[in-house]
């Protein structure tokens, strides 16, 4: 596995030149000077740290992209701990983009990769290189591991995660918990959330409508089709309805079960699609008032849909983003303090 | 309630609701009002099922209607032409053609209405958008009422947006404020001014008071004085002098935009953030203004003027006088320099000038805020001395962002000082774009928060102002004299006069 990256040359294409790590800021300060026309900009420290082999590279692509829009000094991490040899290798680089097809904006990127015992060394190397008075940003991706102290949580502003991508939800939850107590401050936003939110956004808006507001008691069926690999996204919606409208869980061994507070059962349909979006469709049926909100394979709009007697309603919305660069961009430009995730954890947790 | 709006996004709840534009034909319409409820289509913010009912004199079929929309939505939409969500959009888009001044058109609208509430058993929410020409305006206010069309259903509501100009003096302004009123409840009442829903002029607020550093020095003890400027490299064209002639830039651009920004940089801090928080504040800024209620103060405090032929970028352009559709013998302002002074505790001495002119070299509005001096005594015996003091900058347009110049010693072995700036753009530092002023606005009244709308008295208050102005212009005896300047320069030099005589000088921008 440490093959791969002594591959990486000296100068790469993605990461930039290598330097030492002792240089790197001075390096950077070298990066700037060389051209005049160039804006620095940073609203952040982003890293983005990852355990996977071959990651430095994808992510670097990533930060391109992200930095079109979000301002940052990105450091990105790749760590080996297969490899029993201690290494720490850094490039520097800076992505450029035209700001209002005038001005060269540059976000600078730090790239490291560390192999062996590297839980004192990575903390300390991320520490030594952040934008003093910059909020940490800290995309963590794939599974946790022992590597996320409560140290360096006690440092995070945001952290990301994925949570569809854990093989063990429920632990990786606890131990997430556990890192996190000395920082109750820390913001944190799940993949598998940010997944949801039109659908989130749908339902809320259909049930504006007088007529759905006013079935809302009447909630006694929801159906929800989803992908295999986003059962958490699917499990979070649910938490949510529940949380929002006050359900209590049905006294039955299914935790996905629940009772309204006038002691109406609502049944839940989790469908599974293995060709679909990770959400496909969210059915809502509340007396004779019908809510969907769907997303067919391939379209570019989520439907939604109010139905009664009466009348029909359709609207179109954007479908939520797939790939990890636009999910982490859409958690950023919404910053906040993600209270309503906070609030359906708990309700997730037990579901899981 | 909808339990499910709850923490979800932290704006008011945007309700579905049928919206009525009068003047649908006009270029409002075609060029702002579609491109932005389109654009909140697009964005998933427009509430399903809302319908949209153009009304105006002209026959024409809904697909006629249609196309005409569709036409300038294509060249004009933010986030381009998507013909899926237009497709979706343009459904619920239809024409209903009568006369402003014809009772039955009102009526048969009230009926279309009905027929789309009846749908949603019985309820529905109406929004009337106001976008003609001003003179239409009263008698679509009484014809709205003489159909019902004002009052809400049970649990539902009836809203009105209103364009500007309100008014062209107190006595006109306080006359549609009346037929407003008597009409909609003031609560229900949307005076749109667009400069409002422009993101620098919304984060002023956030600025100033979530920013502990600048309230303690934001009044008369650190500051010197602050500008306001509005300037337009154009001039009349598109025939924009008819329109022009009857306005100026006073009556045009101050009475309006300018006087709000100002209210809401000399305002204090609302006791919360609702609407009617934030514009009581801001109309004792407009009450506290210091009145130039004779024409020999209009001639101390005010510069009007108007631009020769000359050269913007590059090109020859004419004078006032010579424009299109304007008399070669005007007598309207395309300049306008004021020199205002708040009369409160916070602001006292502190004079604030506000210019606004056409033909300047480029476009740009700002409001920047000028600091008094460090006392100097010991920086003033060096070479060069201390030059300037710290000056912040609120861009509003084109580059929206924020500046801060201050003094910083020059790397080297002597002692000396220069300017440098801090500089951020909401486009560098964001990337991504923000929604059009209108997009928000409309949002904002489908949701019923009123904070980004003038409200009547603040409207009243600033043609109070205003009116002195035009009467010492245009109706006393010993009218200030209108001066001159080259277009493409930066204003007469009355209006460089009028900040020497503080001491001061306009910023260059």
């Amino acid at each position: 596995m440490s093959n791969l990256i002594d591959n990486i040359p000296a100068v790469c294409p993605e990461l930039g030149i290598e330097v030492p790590v002792s240089e790197i800021e001075r390096e950077l300060r070298k990066l700037w000077e060389q051209d005049e026309v160039h804006t620095n900009a940073s609203l952040m420290n982003l890293v983005v740290y990852s355990e996977k082999p071959g990651a430095l590279i994808a992510n670097s692509e990533i930060i391109r992209e992200l930095t079109a829009e979000h301002a940052c000094r990105a450091i990105l991490v790749g760590i080996d701990r297969n490899d029993p040899k201690p290494s720490l290798r850094a490039w520097i680089t800076a992505h450029c983009h035209l700001a209002d097809g005038r001005k060269s904006v540059c976000c600078e990127q730090i790239a490291f990769h560390l192999t062996g015992r590297v839980t004192g060394r990575f903390r300390n190397t991320v520490f030594a290189h952040m934008n003093s008075d910059l909020p940490l940003v800290f995309w963590w991706q794939g599974e946790l591991s022992e590597i996320l102290t409560e140290r360096l949580v006690s440092v995070m502003d945001r952290l990301v995660i994925d949570s569809s991508s854990w093989t063990d939800p429920s632990a990786s939850f606890e131990m997430l918990e556990e890192s996190s107590q000395s920082n109750p401050d820390l913001i944190i936003q799940d993949h598998a959330w940010t997944r949801s939110w039109q659908f989130r956004v749908g339902i809320a808006s259909l049930f504006d409508d007088p007529a759905a507001q006013e079935a809302l008691p009447e909630i006694s069926n929801i159906e929800i089709t989803f992908h295999p690999a986003h059962r958490n996204t699917a499990l979070q919606v649910l938490a949510w309805l529940a949380v929002q409208a006050g359900w209590k869980n049905r006294k039955s061994t299914d935790p996905v079960a629940f009772e309204s507070s006038s002691g109406l059962a609502i049944s839940v349909a989790m469908h599974v699609d293995p060709f679909a979006p990770p959400l496909s469709s969210l059915i809502i049926r509340a007396g004779n008032v019908i809510v969907k909100v769907r997303q067919k394979i391939g379209s570019a709009h989520v439907e939604r849909q109010v139905e009664t007697p009466a009348f029909k309603a359709t609207s179109l919305s954007p479908i939520d983003p797939t790939s990890s660069a636009d999910l982490v961009a859409i958690q950023l430009s919404r910053g906040g303090r993600n209270s309503l995730y906070q609030k359906i954890l708990p309700r997730f947790r037990e579901m899981l | 309630m909808n339990p499910f709006r709850e923490d979800l996004v932290s704006r008011s709840r945007p309700e579905p609701c049928s919206i009525v534009i009068f003047g649908a034909t006009g270029d409002l319409t075609h060029r702002k009002l579609i491109p932005a409820l389109y654009n909140l289509a697009v964005d998933g913010e427009l509430p399903t099922g809302v319908k949209i009912i153009g009304f105006a004199r002209r026959h024409k079929t809904n697909e006629e209607f249609r196309s005409g929309l569709e036409e300038l939505n294509r060249k004009l939409s933010r986030s381009g032409h998507d013909e899926k969500v237009w497709g979706s959009f343009i459904e619920s888009v239809t024409y209903h053609a009568s006369e402003f001044s014809d009772v039955e058109g009102y009526r048969s609208l009230a009926r279309k209405l009905d027929e789309i509430d009846a749908d949603r058993g019985g309820k529905g929410n109406r929004l009337f958008y106001i976008a003609s020409a001003p003179e239409f305006f009263d008698e679509i206010l009484v014809n709205l009422k003489q159909a019902g069309l004002n009052e809400a259903k049970l649990g539902c509501w009836a809203r009105v947006i209103v364009e500007k100009p309100f008014g062209t003096d107190l006595a006109t302004a306080k006359h549609l404020n009346q037929v407003v009123n008597e009409t909609f409840q003031e609560c229900d009442t949307y005076r749109i001014d667009h400069y409002l829903g422009k993101e620098t002029a919304q984060n002023l607020m956030v600025l100033r008071f979530a920013n502990s550093i600048f309230e303690p020095l934001w009044n008369s003890k650190y500051i010197s004085h602050i500008q306001i400027t509005c300037s337009e490299n154009l001039g009349m064209e598109g025939g924009r002098g008819g329109y022009y002639e009857k306005s100026g830039a006073l009556r045009d651009m101050v009475q309006n935009h300018l006087l709000q920004l100002l209210s809401l940089v000399a305002m204090e801090p609302p006791t919360d953030l609702t609407a009617d928080g934030v514009r009581d504040e801001k109309v004792k800024v407009l009450r506290s203004l210091r009145q130039w209620d004779t024409s020999q103060k209009v001639a101390q405090n005010v510069v009007r003027a108007q631009y020769t032929a000359g050269h913007v970028d590059g090109i020859q352009v004419p004078g006032y006088r010579e424009e299109d559709r304007v008399s070669p013998t005007s007598d309207t302002e395309a300049y306008v320099a004021v020199r205002l002074l708040i009369d409160t505790w916070r602001w006292s001495g502190v004079p604030f000038y506000i210019r606004m002119g056409k033909r300047l070299p480029k476009k740009s509005t700002e409001i920047s805020v000028h600091f008094k001096d460090a006392p100097c005594v010991l920086f003033n015996a060096i070479a060069g001395g201390v030059p300037g003091g710290n000056v912040l900058v609120i861009r509003i347009q084109p580059d929206e962002g924020i500046s801060l110049r201050m003094v910083s010693k020059i790397p080297g072995t002597s002692l000396r000082l220069e300017p440098v700036k801090m500089d951020f753009h909401y486009a560098t530092s964001f990337g991504k774009s923000s929604p059009e002023a209108y997009e928000r606005l409309l949002l904002d009244a489908i949701a019923g928060d009123a904070t980004l709308f003038a409200r009547r008295d603040e409207v009243e208050e600033a043609w109070k102002f205003i009116d002195h102005i035009e009467y010492a212009w245009h109706q006393s005896t010993t009218p200030p004299p209108m001066a001159e300047f080259v277009a493409g320069s930066w204003g007469p030099k009355e209006a460089d006069e009028l900040l020497h005589q503080d001491g001061n000088q306009w910023r260059r921008l």
